[in-house]
């Protein structure tokens, strides 16, 4: 009984000890982490609007370059020149994709994009989220959607090409701007 | 223990650390952060540093404790206080080295279940002193490291055709997809061990 007791004792001193320190750790740290994840946002968003920026001026640059504005739901950001950039995310074949996309003022012509996040196969998958792939978008048009042809048939500005032998990442990225983009439109067109 | 006996512990802890005990290939534990975490060197190189430090750290306080521990609690006590030192280093790679810690992701809070770290504290620290541990804790980490180094230099090579980032490949190359999947990892740590147990064996025949 009593060496129950003491091992009781001793598991809950310990572990209180821990917590505190955990505690300490946590409070010191946990501002420095939601800055670099604004930081990251904020990149994102100034690579999507083709914005030049140095690694530590990313804050200074944004705040000189690009408004936030809110419609209905949807949070969204607004280039100086009046390009916006609607930040989206959805589900790729593996896991989630998210990042920013870039469109003219009449939310038709794409004009950047840039992926945050996502989880496909190293080396195939997760090509869609180079910069080479990234840029065939640019210049394509929603009518009201993009058409995902195999690599090398995407010729009208409203087709684009997949990536050959990452087909189900590439359109389930296509699939993600679609329904983002239309969700946008509805809201900003409803206005 | 008088002088020249603590020098042969000493170096008997190191050695069986580094290659007589060398807990992947002689041991084989922690198999499965190894073959996560070794498709780029620089992720070997932090994971290997952040199991350096919680193993050193546990080591610290295990052999410390050691009289104190009920024998009973003893395995509650090293995950409470190997999982506090693994939440430090994520929190730490998060806050200061975002890229990284994107990289290796939950690979660092599944140090907490390396079998290196439990292993050692429950065969090693809970008898020694905290010198001996401190070294057995160094030795047992870097063979952790090196062993993941060595993998993750072949598979960066073949997979992606740099070393750290950096070409080494012609540019003709074409990578090798499987190297940077989780097959890749499987071939190359099954020679790695092959290879290192026959080494172990020439040597004691």
């Amino acid at each position: 009984m009593k060496d129950k007791i003491l091992m009781i004792v001793f598991v809950l001193v310990l572990g209180t000890i821990l917590t505190t320190a955990l505690v300490a750790v946590n409070s010191y740290t946990a501002p420095i982490i939601e800055k670099n994840a604004s930081i990251k946002m904020k990149s994102s968003i100034l690579s999507a609007l083709k914005i030049p920026y140095a690694e530590d001026e990313v804050e200074r640059v944004f705040e000189d370059s690009v408004t936030m504005e809110t419609a209905g739901e949807k949070t969204y950001y607004r280039s100086s020149g009046g390009i916006l950039a609607l930040p989206y995310e959805g589900s790729g074949l593996w896991g989630p994709i998210s990042g920013v996309l870039a469109v003219t003022p009449d939310l038709t012509e794409i004009t950047g994009i840039t992926i945050m996040q996502q989880e496909e196969t190293p080396g195939l998958g997760s090509r869609i989220a180079e910069a080479e792939y990234l840029d065939t978008f640019v210049g394509k048009v929603f009518n009201p959607v993009l058409t995902m042809l195999p690599p090398g048939k995407g010729v009208e500005n409203d087709q684009v090409d997949s990536i050959s032998g990452a087909t189900m990442s590439s359109k389930a990225f296509v699939d993600i701007l679609n329904a983002q983009y239309g969700e946008y439109r509805a809201v900003l067109e409803g206005e | 223990m008088a002088g020249p006996n603590t020098k042969s512990k000493t170096m008997t802890t190191l050695l069986d650390g580094l290659w007589r005990d060398h807990p992947i290939f002689s041991m084989l534990l922690g198999i499965c952060s190894a073959l996560a975490v070794s498709n780029k060197v620089e992720n070997a190189i932090a994971m290997g540093a952040g199991v350096i430090f919680v193993m050193v750290a546990t080591g610290i306080i295990i052999s410390l404790l050691r009289k104190m521990i009920p024998r009973r609690a003893r395995i509650i006590t090293y995950m409470i206080v190997i999982a506090s030192f693994v939440i430090i280093v994520d929190r730490f790679l998060k806050a200061f080295y975002p890229a990284i810690s994107e990289s290796i992701g939950p690979y660092v809070g599944l140090i907490i279940t390396n079998c290196i770290i439990m292993g050692r504290a429950e065969a090693f620290y809970i008898q020694n002193n905290t010198g001996q541990s401190i070294l057995d804790a160094l030795a047992n980490g870097i063979s952790y490291t090196y062993t993941l180094g060595i993998i993750a230099v072949v598979r960066e090579v073949l997979g992606f055709g740099t070393i750290l980032g950096f070409r080494v490949m012609p540019d003709g190359w074409t990578n090798w997809v499987v190297m940077a999947m989780a097959p890749g990892a499987f071939f190359v740590l099954g020679l790695f061990i092959w290879i290192t147990r026959t080494m172990a064996k020439m040597e004691s025949d």
